[in-house]
């Protein structure tokens, strides 16, 4: 975990101390990425991922990655990448090398791009039938990408693109709908399913993923993205307009953000990324833009 | 003559009355005619108990009220008078001098019909009856006298209808009725209040219910079902209990292989070990038809969960029959709100309801296959959705369309979500406001106060 990740955990943590919730892990708006350096308007924004000077956009609705750079607390230079590999980009992430993985909703495959914008190839990702989709992943440090398909497996992939692992749906109800994996420093993964907003975790060398404690539902509408940060799991709330805060032991935290228009609210918010900076990207998708968020503190 | 007249047709209801009860309790079965003998003991009892606790002198007790209440006598004169009323035990169940309950009732009414009737709903039961469960005993049955046995409000499946008008009125109207619905009623195979043996108040579980009547053991019968072994199977997957336009009492909607009688098309063939069990499972199944359909739904950017995880297409359809179109499970609804509940409930709190969703036609906005745009809409331009009921264009005043940018977002134009939720708000017409002001003001910031 970076330092900058710490202080920013130490803090919401303190203030969770203190007995503040929401604002405890408040974020305030500080910028707001509408376009492309030609002005081309974004539209759906599915997927963000960010290094300290870099954000990468999945601009869904126009079929295009954008790249900007991260400089003096701006957004600028958003170059549009357009590859014939990717028809519908929606999820983001980056590995430790810089490069680019991009969950195509169309093609239905994993792709890899490096920094330079060149499309490298498709994750090897074998499902066990033809419709084995992937739904969500994620990359760790070490290359490996964990893909959860639209079955609700789990699949863990070495860079060479071998299955090492694999984990069955959960022994959910029959309407849970698993909406994204994640992966911590331990090597524990975590799955979430949107319909009871219920977490399922497998240990490292599990077989088998449980639930991570209880249901979250009444302080989580349909969470449908989380990405782990430090020691907790940020979640985001697609259908509550939110973002959420809860603990590797499964406790809620604490919820920010809310709904609306304006900057600074949120309209179906579908990724985040954070960087060592402390800035915290969400690809607000319903109201066609990437908003960037501080610490409130 | 009149005072003599009533002393004598008062006399003759609480001499004779509880032998026709307790007979029509016998022909209900021998746990209701228990139940009717332990309520009439506890009636006698009761009556007993009430000329002492008020000090009435003997025999006064019902008379007075009568007195009071002389329009009561048309009541008694009914076919269904119940034990208590029979007996003039008043009190039995109404408190005469003060009481916090309506109607001056002695307590809770789901209270005072368990003092002599016991719960209704059987320990362990599978299903249980609405009124029963919220002690609305009143909603089906005359706590004082009916033209109907029971002391019932209203004769049979006109009772029924008063909540299930939609299927009372199907089932009375159908080419192909169910017998036993035009003979006995709805009673033939539901209990009116609780059930130990199957889902939806039945007597027994499907298929022992229906064969109770159909005998299944005859070349015919095997020969109309390809010769599978169907008398393990659930028949209602096939066959409507409510009655049908179709032979057979098919429901409306069948799937054409089952139609045709071509079970094996999905399952293994008849003469198999295991002849239910289907060639393959999920999508993979439904794929040997259905290929093109399948694969215009993948070439889509978003792809509805239930279309691959799990049972697949089975998670919306049936793969026999169904009352609905596109052999649906049920209203969307029920079938969307399996994993879309918050989405319903939102729909429900409302004060304005969006009639799509309350008539479950979530199909009319979004596609429940899949979709290359958020929230699976139909359509890119929310105006248009909108528009496939509402005429704005003939009407709108406020501008609206993408020609107008919103003023608190660069990269919207105004539509109908700018101002509304579809599914729902906590305040009127789905407006995510309080106020109208208070919405107008979030553009029109000049005009806040």
């Amino acid at each position: 975990m970076t330092i900058a990740k710490k202080l920013w955990l130490a803090a919401a943590v303190a203030a969770a101390a203190t007995g503040a919730r929401a604002e405890s892990f408040g974020l305030r708006p500080y910028l707001a990425v509408y376009a492309d350096e030609a002005g081309a308007a974004l539209k759906d924004p599915e997927g963000v991922a960010c290094t300290d000077d870099r954000l990468v956009v999945a601009d869904a609705g126009n079929a295009r990655l954008v790249t900007f750079q991260l400089k003096d607390g701006a957004a600028v230079a958003g170059k549009e990448l357009k590859l014939p590999q990717l028809a519908y980009p929606t999820r983001l992430q980056l590995d430790a090398a810089g490069v680019l993985y991009v969950l195509d909703g169309r093609k239905h495959e994993i792709a890899k791009v490096d920094p330079a914008g060149k499309f490298l190839e498709y994750v090897k990702f074998k499902g066990d039938s033809a419709y084995a989709f992937p739904r969500a992943f994620k990359v760790d440090a070490g290359g490996n990408v964990y893909v959860l398909d639209l079955t609700g497996k789990t699949s863990v992939l070495d860079p060479a693109g071998a299955v090492t692992r694999t984990l069955p749906r959960p022994p959910a109800p029959d309407n849970a709908m698993f909406t994204d994996v994640a992966v911590d420093g331990a090597g524990r993964i975590y799955v979430v399913d949107a319909v009871s907003a219920t977490i399922w975790v497998a240990e490292k060398g599990a077989a088998a993923l449980k639930p991570l404690g209880k249901s979250l539902k009444d302080n989580l509408n349909f969470p449908t993205y989380m990405t782990v940060l430090g020691q907790r799991l940020l979640v985001v709330d697609q259908n509550g307009h939110g973002l959420a805060a809860v603990g590797l032991d499964g406790s809620f935290f604490a919820r920010t953000l809310g709904m609306g228009w304006s900057e600074g609210l949120v309209y179906y918010p579908v990724q985040i990324c954070s960087n060592a900076r402390n800035e915290t990207f969400v690809a607000d998708r319903n109201n066609n833009r990437v908003q960037m968020f501080l610490p409130a503190q | 003559m009149r005072s003599n007249t009533l002393l004598l047709s008062l006399a003759l209801a609480v001499l004779a009355p509880p032998a026709r009860s307790t007979a029509a309790a016998r022909a209900a079965g021998p746990d209701a005619s228990a139940k009717a003998a332990a309520a009439a003991r506890a009636t006698a009892a009761s009556a007993a108990a009430t000329e002492k606790k008020f000090k009435l002198k003997p025999g006064a007790e019902g008379k007075l009220c009568l007195d009071s209440h002389a329009n009561f006598e048309a009541t008694l004169q009914k076919a269904s008078v119940h034990t208590p009323v029979r007996a003039r035990d008043c009190a039995g169940c109404h408190n005469p001098h003060a009481t916090a309950h309506g109607k001056l009732l002695a307590d809770d009414p789901g209270k005072i019909c368990a003092t002599c009737h016991g719960p209704m709903i059987p320990a362990k039961a599978k299903s249980s009856h609405r009124p029963v469960v919220e002690s609305k005993c009143v909603s089906c049955h005359d706590p004082h006298a009916s033209d109907f046995p029971k002391n019932l409000v209203k004769r049979g499946n006109d009772l029924c209808a008063g909540c299930h008008k939609e299927l009372v009125e199907t089932a009375a109207a159908v080419k192909q009725k169910h017998r036993p619905i035009e003979k006995t009623g709805c009673t033939a195979c539901h209990d009116p209040h609780g059930s130990t043996a199957s889902a939806s108040l039945l007597k027994a579980a499907v298929p022992d219910l229906c064969l109770g009547c159909h005998k299944v053991d005859n070349p015919l019968f095997t020969a109309k079902h390809g010769g599978y072994p169907v008398r393990t199977q659930r028949c209602t997957s096939c066959h409507n209990p409510h009655g049908s336009n179709r032979p057979s009492m098919l429901y409306d909607e069948v799937h054409p292989p089952v139609e045709r009688g071509a079970c094996s098309q999905c399952h293994e063939p008849a003469t198999s070990k295991t002849p239910f069990k289907t060639k393959s499972t999920g999508l993979a199944l439904c794929k040997l038809c259905h290929t093109p359909l399948i694969a215009q739904m993948t070439e889509k950017g978003r792809l509805h969960s239930p279309v691959l995880q799990g049972d697949a297409c089975l998670t919306c359809h049936t793969p026999h029959a169904s009352a609905k179109g596109k052999l649906l499970k049920g209203n969307l609804v029920t079938v969307c709100g399996q994993c879309h509940a918050d989405t319903i409930e939102r729909q429900e709190r409302s004060p304005t309801k969006h009639k799509p969703v309350k008539d479950g036609e979530c199909y009319k906005c979004h596609d429940p296959h899949s979709s290359d745009r958020p929230l699976m809409l139909t359509d890119a331009n929310v105006i248009n959705v909108c528009a496939g009921c509402h005429d704005w264009e003939k009407h709108a005043t406020h501008p609206i369309g993408v020609s107008f940018a919103d003023p608190r977002n660069k990269n919207l134009t105004m539509s109908c979500l700018s101002c509304h939720r579809a599914h729902g708000t906590e305040y009127k017409r789905l407006m995510p406001a309080p106020k109208t002001t208070d919405l107008c003001v979030k553009c029109h910031e000049n005009f806040k106060r």
